[in-house]
């Protein structure tokens, strides 16, 4: 073992930014920006999180790339664009997570199992074809640094899909409310708090991932 | 080395902006001026602070918050502030702790036997004082007049049992009796089956009497009373002092050569090299796994260290800074006060509870 730098957990904020987001794209980057300014007033918790960004529509757009977030000024904005291609971002996520693991590993750090928090208000448009690439995503013996993948569905997401993507039943959330902007809020607010609870057991004896559920939104096996 | 670091990292007593990271990972030590923090996106310049809500913006959920809005002013460095290894956790007024006991900070120890002189910490972990949470570590120590012997326990309190600080100074408590009691046996030997099986049965009761239970139930003792303890002694013996230890759970004990300076970890740790990424399963009190009793034999190089996973974990393999500065503290005694302020060194995310028992295998007079 080299250097002992510090204990760090990776999180990967993945976001729908298919064009029927468009009306509440706004929600979101305010949610983030809110989820920013809570971080800033814990910044025990916050330097043991280093943040990734990836909005994903027909491609994967790098927004923030694990940044620690007490050294931002500003978290960049999130856009509306095209489709809802699921396939994009497992393939990015496959090929990313082992880079940025390796990479804090490298630097001396202690890297704790990666958190994706996935967002999305539509069902795939790229078919099946992103199951087996998430498959390989979350097999720890294909990815050793395999992530915990938190789901959360929005409008027209089916809870099937939710549960399809995330890596327990009980990371699985679907919202129940017909206000967009305001599940997307909640969505903001649950995510801050799962950030900030599980930086604070960072480090500790018994380090774990923090999840919260969105208000109002339901566990998506209670839905199916 | 200590002068070293305090001088090195003046630029945070003084309240100056951090200097940048060392390019070189195995760099010893962080330049004093120069540079911010490397982000991949960060501006360059002081951390941005964090700002009111707009008007008319829905109110927040209330999280509590490290610092008070108004920081205090800077101030001179004080020769009794926790040394900073590498870049510091932040500064701010540690809150009370909430247990219903009263549970200090800081618990320092230290004496000499004929043979031994022995030093002993606990303090509470920076990120239990930022959210008021008691020290959740304990230790124990005693010295065995008519063997010589020394003997030490050390526990923590596993972090979800909310009163596993009462579990930890139970089980250290009770492995103390135990060893005792074996010592001034006819054979003079410690059942160390018995120790770790009576320690368990002495956190149920105790968690029999704080829960109000009207019988022991082992399930509620786990979930409120759960904790790790390494306990064992040393004695004088024909070819050196003889050390036999036993463990449960992530706390550990090293050999620290101060001659060469290099750690030699005496169990096993949860750290191993090769892991992708950091899993920790703990196995803590009541449950009690098979007993493997570690022997060994220290020479006059050596110290002998027992300690919570809030030491051993930013200690690693010791072949880094908190290595050099464990080296550098221990390689002779240090006054009982000095030694726990050392432990209590301030390493941004490495803020867990530390425990930290010392012997050195020699007298001192006077």
């Amino acid at each position: 073992m080299a250097e002992n730098t510090g204990n760090l957990l990776p999180v990967y904020m993945v976001a729908d930014e298919s064009f029927s987001m468009n009306d509440y794209i706004d929600n979101l980057n305010d949610g983030l920006a809110q989820l920013h300014d809570a971080l800033l007033g814990e910044p025990m918790a916050a330097a043991k999180v280093r943040f990734t960004i990836l909005g994903f529509s027909d491609d994967v757009q790098l927004r923030l790339a694990m940044a620690d977030l007490r050294r931002e000024n500003k978290l960049p904005q999130l856009v509306a664009r095209s489709r809802t291609a699921y396939g994009k971002v497992f393939e990015d996520l496959r090929a990313r997570i082992p880079s940025d693991v390796a990479s804090l590993k490298g630097q001396g750090y202690t890297v704790h199992r990666p958190a994706v928090f996935f967002l999305s208000d539509g069902q795939p448009t790229d078919g099946d074809g992103w199951r087996a690439t998430r498959d390989q995503l979350v097999d720890q013996n294909v990815t050793r640094a395999a992530p915990n993948i938190i789901a959360c569905g929005i409008g027209d997401v089916k809870p099937q899909t939710m549960l399809d993507v995330a890596t327990k039943p009980e990371y699985a959330f679907v919202s129940t409310g017909a206000d967009l902007g305001a599940e997307i809020a909640k969505f903001c607010a649950a995510l801050t708090k799962s950030i900030v609870k599980s930086g604070r057991t960072i480090g500790s004896g018994q380090p774990e991932l923090v999840v919260e559920r969105p208000q109002n939104f339901k566990m998506a096996i209670d839905v199916v | 080395m200590i002068e070293a670091f305090r001088q090195a990292y003046q630029w945070f007593f003084n309240g100056d902006p951090p200097p940048a990271q060392p390019k070189d990972p195995h760099e010893r030590f962080v330049p004093a001026n120069g540079g911010v923090y490397q982000s991949r996106n960060a501006a360059a310049g002081p951390p941005p602070q964090r700002q009111a809500p707009p008007q008319g913006a829905p109110p927040q959920a209330a999280l509590p918050r490290t610092a008070p809005p108004e920081e205090p002013p800077p101030r001179e460095r004080d020769p009794w502030d926790p040394p900073v290894v590498g870049r510091p956790v932040g500064t701010f007024a540690p809150r009370p702790s909430t247990a219903a006991a009263y549970r200090p900070d800081y618990v320092a120890d230290g004496w000499a036997t004929p043979r031994f002189v022995v030093r002993a910490a606990s303090v509470r972990g920076y990120s239990h004082r930022n959210t008021g949470e008691p020290r959740q570590d304990d230790v124990a120590v005693a010295w065995h007049e008519p063997t010589g012997a020394v003997l030490f326990a050390v526990a923590d309190g596993v972090s979800d049992a909310p009163l596993s600080h009462i579990g930890a100074t139970s089980a250290c408590r009770a492995a103390i009796g135990a060893m005792t009691a074996g010592l001034d046996g006819g054979d003079g030997r410690v059942d160390w089956d018995g120790l770790l099986r009576g320690a368990a049965w002495q956190l149920c009761e105790q968690a029999r009497l704080s829960l109000g239970l009207p019988e022991i139930d082992r399930e509620a003792a786990e979930r409120h009373m759960a904790t790790t303890l390494v306990a064992g002694l040393v004695r004088p013996g024909p070819d050196g002092p003889m050390v036999e230890l036993v463990q449960v759970g992530d706390s550990s004990a090293w050999i620290l050569n101060t001659r060469v300076p290099r750690y030699q970890c005496l169990t096993p740790t949860k750290f191993r090299v090769g892991d992708e990424v950091f899993t920790n399963a703990v196995v803590a009190l009541p449950r009690v796994p098979a007993v493997e009793v570690r022997h060994g034999t220290m020479s006059r190089d050596e110290v002998l260290l027992v300690g919570t996973d809030g030491f051993g974990d930013p200690l690693g393999d010791g072949d880094n800074l908190v290595g050099d500065h464990f080296s550098d503290a221990l390689r002779t005694v240090p006054p009982v006060l000095k030694f726990a302020n050392d432990l209590d060194f301030s390493r941004e995310t490495w803020d867990d509870d530390r425990t930290l028992f010392a012997l050195w295998p020699y007298g001192i007079r006077g």
